[in-house]
Parts: structure tokens; C-alpha cells; sequence
């Protein structure tokens, strides 16, 4: 059966999450995104731990959960978390994010009693914890063999394990001799398969898409995820797909556009300064507007550590597709700043009710079809992006990239203020 | 054997101070002639300029020419323990590779500080035909950036033959800044071609307002989309000149 899986996201304890993040909110837009899989997110949180096992309940032999009162339901659950490990490397600290996935309460428990007593649970539905990657790993799979840890959005500049400002150059500096037990990193937003695959050292790991939503919106929730084909939906099989790297499993990747996440080019989100990598080299990684360090973009630290051409394709390894958030496409044809809007609204939810959700609208529904529920334009933005065929403006410290369709007042507005800083060297 | 003595210790602080702004690393070339430096910032948006010849100072020797790298932050530092009249001393100790610095006035005062390695890069000036050559004076250009910097974090300098408009478009604000040939700020304008190109404000903010104080006029001279070189008149002989490279709107 097929089986998309979102396995990152957040529960409403964590910082700068919507607090109308439940487990039946999630549940019932993951339905409308296609997910049949999600990760509860925040196991480690008291709090959030309280609503996990008020809401939903196991199902039987599976690993996983639904929500107790929709034994129909087509969404499962997998116990998850994110941590942030803190710890010197050398003179340097470093500060890294990472996933969990354990098959029951009764290990996620376990992992909580352990991970207690290196920081505050209850502080962050993310804790902050102090002790090393290798630690964190070493305590999770000595609790149980089931479980999983692989390095979360792994390039994003700040708290990742490539990351510019506190990362390592690879997997084995961070997670030491417990790098045996890591058999997978989360691509984030802001890189894609392609550019992973840059790296030979990355080669034995598998690449998962997640979204980290902080919010359960549609154009949140699932904006990234992983698409397997498995016997049965169990926490076994998916775990063993990832483990095994078995491309005849997990099958491919949904990934939005690199150039989409927040990060992906080097830039100053205050100064209005987003520059390429090869710009930001020019200048020396220094802001032309206020002359301090720049935030250094995913794509510049890729090109840094990479050791193959840009178009480098490993064999046997599993492939990807090119997706937007559907109300995000909408709203750049309306012209409109929000995808939350209520025309935005209306389109969305007619073709959702035409196709089941938005995975089908964006991945498999025939153009004819289309055309027969939206108007043209937004058809053809749809088909665009499943066919590659758009542009986005690259996101930057923290900015989310921005859809370009045509030349149209959305793509003037895009432009506008791009303004490119020269040096002295192109006058030489 | 390298020193160099000044009888009024602005004069080095305030020429250290104009060098700062580009420079955390100075390679300064000592040569019997006189003192030349030539570095950009790190981003290499800016360049400096800078030569001092001997008669600037009261005393000078430099016995062959050589190359002397130091830490201009920490060197600043230590100048601005000097008063306006007191007289300052740089001498290069070549067995510990350490400058000593003299402050004589009310007292005296001897510090030390390590030179660095020097840098071995040579920096050629931008390859430029400039269409425009303004002077103003810095005062009128200090008050005029001022203005700008009130909308924007960048400045679009236009030029044609009666005078120099700045003009500088923020997200809420915008401003049209005009220097009229012949006024008070604008004291001549050469044209040979109109002209227009668009500067970081907060580099042109910074190194006119420390270069102020070593100059009463500047020249400004560009064109179209090409590096702004602005050269201070110095009170004394000597050169501060400065390339600044244009911004310009891209897709």
C-alpha cells in the first residue's frame, strides 16, 4: 500500500506554534494533504505526551496510532519528537536538532526518563538538552533497538548538523561512534535530493523530506514528505524501508523547490540583501548593506562541502518529485499575499472536493480534469509545477522563496528591490 | 630602521580613524619617500587610497623600503589616549617585530604592539573613465547623506551639467536631495556625459564622515553604473582617496 509520511512536525507546546495545534486538527488536515502517516511530534513534552495518550490509541501490532473516536480513520500516527542537543566540539559549541521515532508509548516513556536528566521536557515541546549527539543517540537506542534518530533539517545555518554558523563537516564528526546507528538525514526545506547527492559521504544515508510544521495548514503540513510502498503500514516497515535505504520501499520524496525554503540562499533578512553563492563569495560573505557576517544560505554550504558536479545522479537510491503548497500556487495567480484567504479558500477546498486531497490535485490529476473544476490559470500553475517548469525567487535568512508565475504583477513584485551589490574586482 | 613622529596627534588619529573604516588588517608600504597604503574591506565593495609623503611629518626614516601589517582597531585604541597637541612616535623594533608607540605632552607614554604578516597582495585601482567630477565640500555632502540615510539604505548619485542630485527611495519614504553647481555644498561639476549610479549608503555615510575630518572639499568623480572614486583634499600634502563599487537592480 501506498504510504505518504510526514514524519516531523510540531505539537503546540513547541515555540512558535499555533496553539490550535491538536492531534485531531492534525489528523483531519493531514487527511486533506493525503498524509496516511504523521509524526505526533513533541512526544518529549508532558503536556503534549498527556494529549497523545488522551487522543489517540495504538493500533494493534502496527507500532502506530489513531485517534481514539475514528476507527475509520485513514491517518496514522507515529510517536516523534525533535531535540536539540547542546555541546562543545572542541572550542566550538555546537547546537544540533534531531528526530526521533520510537514504536510505543512505553518506549517514548522511557526515552523521556532517560533524556530528563539532561534537560528541562517541560520547557520546550523541542528541549534543549545537554549532552552530545553520540549521547543522545547511545541513551535512545540502548531504551530500544526499535527506535530511530537521524539529524534534522540537516543544512539550515542554525542548529543543524551541516548547518554554516554550528555544524560539522560530516555525519561521522557529529555523531561519533554512534554514527552506526544513523541511517537517514532530513533534507529540510531549503536543500533537496540533488544537492545531498553532491556529497559521496552522504551516500549510505537515506534522504527524508519533512515539513517541521509548526501549524497544521495545508500549506504547512506535508509541504515535504516521503511517499513508500509497503506490505502492510507498520512503524516496522517503515523504519526497516529507511534503515535499508530500499529504494523498491521508499519509493521517492515530495520536495518543494530548495530555492522555496528559507535558507536557501545567503543573505541579510533585514538589510533586503539575498545574494547567490558565487555573489556572496564576491563579497567575502559580507553584507553590502550593514557590513556585518552574512547568513550564510544552504546552497553555498552544500557547494563547500560538496565533491561531485551539480548533476551528479547516484544509482539504486530513491527519487524525488517537485511539489508547492497548493493554496500557495492559488494565491500567487490571485495576486494575493496570504494563502489563507478566503478566495483562496474557495478554490482549494472545490478542488479537493473534486480530486480527495492535495497530493492528487498536485501530483495526478489530468489537465482535462482540472480545467473542468478551476479556471485556466490556475490549472496551468499547477501543471507548471508539477512539470518544474516555474520559478521561484530564492528564500534568504529566514525569508520563504517566493512563486514566480509568467511576468505577471506577482513577478514584478517578486523582483522589485532585488538589488545587486558589485564589487571592485568586475572593474579590474 | 622605520619611525615616524607627528607633532599633533589628530592628525594620525584621524587619518587611522578614515583607514579603519574599510580595514580591520593594514598593510602599510614604508618606503624612503613616504607612507602608502592600498587595501579593500573584506567584501571588496571599498577601496582606500591613502599616502602620506615624508614631509608630513616632522620626522621620518625609513632606511629601505619594507612592509609593515598592524591591527588598525588596536592601534586606534591606543591614539585616542593622545590629546589634541601632544605629539605621537611610531617606530618599528625590528628585533622583537613589535611597533612602539610615543605620546609625549603632559606626560609621556610608551606603548607596544605586535605587527602582523604583512599581505603580499598588490591592488590595482579600478580601470575607470569617469564622465562626472564634482567638488563639493564634505560638509555639504555629510548633511546630504544624513538626509538619505533618513529613507533608504541606498542612494542613486545623478549628475548632468547645472547639478548632482542624490536620490534615495526607501519602503515608506523617499527623498530628492539636489546639489545646484555653484552653491555653497556644490563648488564645481564637470559633465561629459550625464551620469547616474547607486551606492551603499551606509559605506558612503562611514567613510565620508571619517574622512571629514581629515578634508574640507572632496571630489567626487563617477558614471553610469560604474565605482564612485571620492578624493579628500588634504590640509597637508598627502592622499585619501576612495573607490566605492555601484549597486545596481538585477532580476
Amino acid at each position: 500500500m501506498k504510504v505518504i509520511a510526514d514524519l516531523h512536525i510540531h505539537g503546540r507546546y513547541s515555540r512558535a506554534t499555533s496553539q490550535q495545534m491538536s492531534l485531531k486538527e492534525i489528523a483531519r488536515f493531514a487527511k486533506v494533504k493525503g498524509l496516511n502517516l504523521v509524526g505526533t511530534g513533541d512526544f518529549t513534552h508532558p503536556k503534549w505526551l498527556r494529549e497523545i495518550k488522551d487522543t489517540l490509541v495504538p493500533e494493534e501490532g502496527t507500532g502506530l496510532y489513531r485517534v481514539f473516536d475514528d476507527a475509520a480513520s485513514q491517518v496514522h500516527f507515529v510517536l516523534s519528537t525533535e531535540v536539540c542537543t547542546v555541546f562543545n566540539a572542541g572550542e566550538e559549541a555546537k547546537k544540533v536538532h534531531h528526530v526521533i521515532l520510537t514504536p510505543s508509548l512505553e518506549t517514548a516513556e522511557q526515552i523521556n526518563d532517560v533524556l530528563a536528566r539532561y534537560g528541562d521536557l517541560g520547557a520546550d515541546g523541542r528541549p534543549l538538552l545537554n549532552m552530545t549527539a553520540a549521547q543522545l543517540v547511545e541513551e535512545v537506542m540502548a531504551t530500544s533497538s526499535g527506535n530511530m534518530v537521524f539529524p534534522a533539517h540537516a543544512w539550515t545555518p542554525w542548529f543543524s548538523i551541516f548547518g554554516a554558523f554550528s555544524g560539522f563537516n560530516s555525519v561521522e564528526e557529529c555523531y561519533d561512534d554512534m554514527t552506526k546507528h544513523v541511517h537517514a538525514l532530513e533534507t529540510g526545506l531549503s536543500s533537496d535530493p540533488p544537492m545531498n547527492w553532491r556529497l559521496s559521504k552522504l551516500d549510505r544515508f537515506t534522504l527524508l523530506s519533512n515539513s517541521d510544521s509548526h501549524s497544521f495548514w495545508p500549506w504547512r503540513l506535508g509541504r515535504e514528505a516521503n511517499v513508500f510502498e509497503l506490505e502492510e503500514i507498520s512503524y516496522r516497515e517503515v523504519v526497516d524501508a529507511i534503515r535499508c535505504k530500499d529504494h523498491s520501499r521508499l519509493k521517492f520524496t515530495i520536495e518543494t523547490d530548495p530555492a522555496y525554503g528559507k535558507y536557501h540562499w545567503t543573505g541579510h533578512r533585514a538589510c533586503n540583501v539575498s545574494l547567490s553563492p558565487q555573489e556572496a563569495q564576491k563579497l567575502g560573505n559580507v553584507c553590502p548593506v550593514c557590513r556585518r557576517k552574512l547568513t550564510k544560505g544552504v546552497e553555498q554550504r552544500v557547494e563547500e562541502l560538496a565533491d561531485r558536479p551539480a548533476d551528479f545522479k547516484p544509482e539504486n537510491t530513491p527519487g524525488f518529485m517537485r511539489v508547492l503548497p497548493l493554496s500557495e500556487i492559488i494565491a500567487t495567480v490571485l495576486g494575493v499575499d496570504s494563502p489563507s484567504t478566503q478566495a483562496v479558500w474557495k478554490i482549494y477546498n472545490s478542488l479537493i472536493n473534486r480530486f480527495g486531497d492535495e497530493y492528487t490535485v498536485l501530483l495526478d490529476a489530468p489537465a482535462d480534469m482540472l480545467l473542468d473544476v478551476v479556471e485556466a490559470a490556475i490549472a496551468e500553475a499547477i501543471l507548471q509545477v508539477r512539470a518544474g517548469a516555474v520559478k521561484v525567487v530564492p528564500g534568504y535568512d529566514g525569508v520563504y522563496g517566493k512563486l514566480v508565475l509568467g511576468a505577471g504583477a506577482s513577478a514584478e513584485k517578486a523582483r522589485r528591490g532585488r538589488v545587486q551589490q558589485l564589487n571592485l574586482a568586475d572593474f579590474w | 630602521m622605520f619611525k615616524l613622529k607627528v607633532s599633533d596627534a589628530k592628525l594620525l588619529r584621524d587619518m587611522v580613524t578614515a583607514i579603519s573604516i574599510l580595514v580591520d588588517e593594514a598593510t602599510f608600504k614604508i618606503e624612503p619617500e613616504g607612507l602608502k597604503l592600498r587595501a579593500m574591506d573584506p567584501s571588496r565593495v571599498a577601496m582606500i587610497d591613502f599616502e602620506w609623503p615624508k614631509t608630513v611629518f616632522e620626522e621620518y626614516v625609513c632606511e629601505a623600503p619594507s612592509k609593515m601589517c598592524i591591527n588598525i582597531s588596536e592601534l586606534l585604541r591606543l591614539l585616542k589616549r593622545a590629546g589634541k597637541d601632544e605629539a605621537v612616535e611610531l617606530s618599528l623594533d625590528e628585533k622583537t617585530g613589535r611597533l612602539q608607540i610615543k605620546i609625549t605632552g603632559k606626560y609621556s607614554r610608551n606603548f607596544n604592539m605586535p605587527t602582523l604578516e604583512a599581505s603580499e597582495e598588490e591592488v590595482p585601482t579600478p580601470k575607470i573613465t569617469f564622465n562626472v567630477k564634482a567638488k563639493a565640500t564634505t560638509q555639504g555632502l555629510s548633511q546630504a547623506i544624513e538626509d538619505a540615510q533618513l529613507v533608504s539604505d541606498h542612494v542613486r548619485i545623478e549628475a548632468d551639467t547645472e547639478k548632482l542630485v542624490l536620490n534615495a527611495t526607501g519602503d515608506l519614504m523617499g527623498a530628492t536631495i539636489t546639489l545646484q553647481k555653484g552653491s555653497d555644498a556644490l563648488l564645481d561639476l564637470e559633465v561629459k556625459e550625464n551620469s547616474k549610479a547607486t551606492f551603499s549608503l551606509s559605506y558612503l555615510a562611514e567613510i565620508i564622515k571619517a574622512a571629514s575630518a581629515t578634508s574640507d572639499i572632496a571630489t567626487l568623480e563617477f558614471s553610469t553604473d560604474m565605482p564612485i572614486k571620492i578624493d579628500f583634499q588634504q590640509t597637508k600634502e598627502g592622499k585619501l582617496t576612495f573607490f566605492l563599487a555601484p549597486r545596481i537592480e538585477s532580476e
